[in-house]
């Protein structure tokens, strides 16, 4: 996937506005043979999450164990690096979910 | 106006690495003009389905391209439409002859994968994916595993039903001689399997293959026309590019909206099909496509599959006699043509120890992306 600087600049108010936004998960997978980009982080759970405004979003779940993949599990929108392995490029980052415990 | 399936053939589909796309390309073509006894020159124009030669090759102009192979300068396209780039193109080169723009026309399916490594071309078919899924590090299989696990809660179905869907593709691949794989499995076979995404195993998953596929329509009989097919729908529906924005995540509204359409079209019900080619990409595919066009009723499609109900020799619609995308193979470009061409030969009576007896009403059902387009075509005798 192409990461210019002009697209990661354009993103970024609408990754920063999501910051701190809860929901719950309502469907999710392990991926075990992923994409270029992620190898070094397979396996990892990608998921649907239903955010408190209703809004659907997907996103890679941070700092789960096996116990956290349940439907309506809480979970909260963190800022996450995001980059391909080339020490040349702008480091991009994204939103993931991590389980949000003190809900 | 009557489209007439004029010539249709298909490569081997396989891992073909002394197989250049050009060689490929060359072989369905000129097999197709020999199926319908026509030359190059009678053909007016070419329509080219393929995702992955701008992504991975770096190769564009296709349409000039492949009428290079072809050995005539008529007006040539490129239509993409993930993986369902073929049975788009066919649409568009339907749609060309309606207008009277044209009144034969080649159309091409090719796609030759395996030149790449198996990341690049999970990364590259993510191109038909959105932005979100992307950044979220989803893959197909990951998208089609989230379609999994919704359906086997909301339905109550196992993985060991799932894959039942393997086993059928794979015996009915087993009497395909063009097929990627001919070899039988068994249920414990795919649940042994490497996983890939859960629930989803690595025997639940469409290969990575090379192949092209061509048909040759027209709106006259000419060349040999002992053995006529014609199709009576091409219908073609979308929808959001992502999963995780639509409603339901257990069916494809574009299938059942494209489906609904070319049975109107062509003035049929689900249950006159005799034999259909279904966009099986993974094993939860075929058990969706088989509600989403009405063959079972919701929910009852694995358990229909796992019955035999679509297998050959069991059945009465068979679904995939070809293998399906799992067994035959899937170069994405070539798969919607090479439906067509399966189903061709059906009609024709002319697939061998795969022919399901006295089949007249066949369907097609191409998806491109994680449902975001589908293609439906309805052929007749």
């Amino acid at each position: 996937m192409k990461i210019t600087p002009v697209k990661l600049w354009r993103r970024q108010k609408h990754v920063a506005s999501l910051i701190g936004k809860t929901g719950t998960l309502l469907q999710w997978t392990v991926i075990r043979v992923p994409a270029k980009t992620f190898v070094k982080e397979a396996p990892y759970p990608v998921a649907i999450v239903k955010m408190d405004n209703n809004e659907k979003m997907i996103g890679q779940l941070v700092d789960w164990q096996l116990s956290d993949l349940e439907k309506g599990k809480k979970v909260i929108a963190v800022l996450r690096k995001f980059t391909p392995e080339d020490a040349e490029s702008v480091i991009a980052y994204t939103i993931k979910f991590k389980p949000h415990e003190n809900y | 106006m009557k489209i007439n399936i004029l010539g249709a053939a298909t490569t081997r589909f396989g891992e073909l690495w002394e197989t250049s796309p050009r060689a490929l390309a060359r072989e369905a073509m000129s097999h197709a003009l020999k199926n319908a006894d026509l030359k190059p020159q009678q053909v007016d124009a070419l329509f080219v389905g393929n995702m992955l030669a701008g992504i991975l090759g770096n190769q564009g102009n296709l349409g000039s391209f492949f009428a290079e192979e072809l050995g005539v300068s008529v007006p040539a396209f490129h239509i993409e439409g993930a993986c369902a780039s073929g049975g788009l193109a066919l649409h568009n080169a339907i749609n060309s002859i309606l207008a009277g723009q044209h009144k034969t026309v080649m159309v091409l399916g090719i796609e030759k994968m395996t030149d790449f490594n198996q990341e690049d071309i999970t990364s590259g078919l993510m191109a038909a994916g959105s932005d979100e899924e992307r950044q979220a590090g989803a893959t197909f299989a990951g998208i089609y595993a989230l379609m999994a696990q919704a359906y086997m809660q909301q339905y109550n179905v196992s993985e060991e039903l799932l894959s039942s869907v393997a086993v059928k593709n794979h015996y009915h691949g087993s009497l395909n001689t063009k097929a990627q794989f001919q070899n039988i499995i068994t249920i414990a076979d795919v649940m042994k399997s490497t996983r890939i995404a859960d629930p989803l195993k690595l025997l639940d998953c469409s290969p990575i293959s090379d192949g092209a596929s061509a048909v040759i329509i027209s709106s006259e009989n000419i060349g040999d026309v002992s053995n006529p097919v014609s199709i009576t729908a091409s219908e073609v529906a979308t929808d959001t590019l992502a999963l995780y924005q639509r409603e339901s995540f257990a069916t494809l509204s574009a299938v059942t909206r494209a489906a609904s359409k070319a049975y109107s079209k062509a003035n049929i019900t689900p249950s006159d099909i005799d034999v259909a080619e279904i966009h099986d990409c993974f094993s939860i595919a075929e058990v969706i496509a088989t509600e989403d066009l009405r063959f079972s009723k919701r929910g009852e499609g694995a358990k229909d599959i796992a019955e035999g109900k679509y297998t050959l020799g069991k059945g009465k619609i068979i679904t995939n006699p070809s293998g399906g995308l799992k067994a035959c193979g899937h170069p994405v470009g070539a798969t919607g043509i090479k439906q067509i061409v399966e189903i061709t030969e059906q009609l024709r009576g002319q697939a061998g120890s795969r022919q399901v007896k006295g089949a007249r009403i066949g369907l097609t059902h191409n998806v491109g992306g994680s449902g975001a387009v589908a293609v439906i075509h309805i052929l007749q005798t």
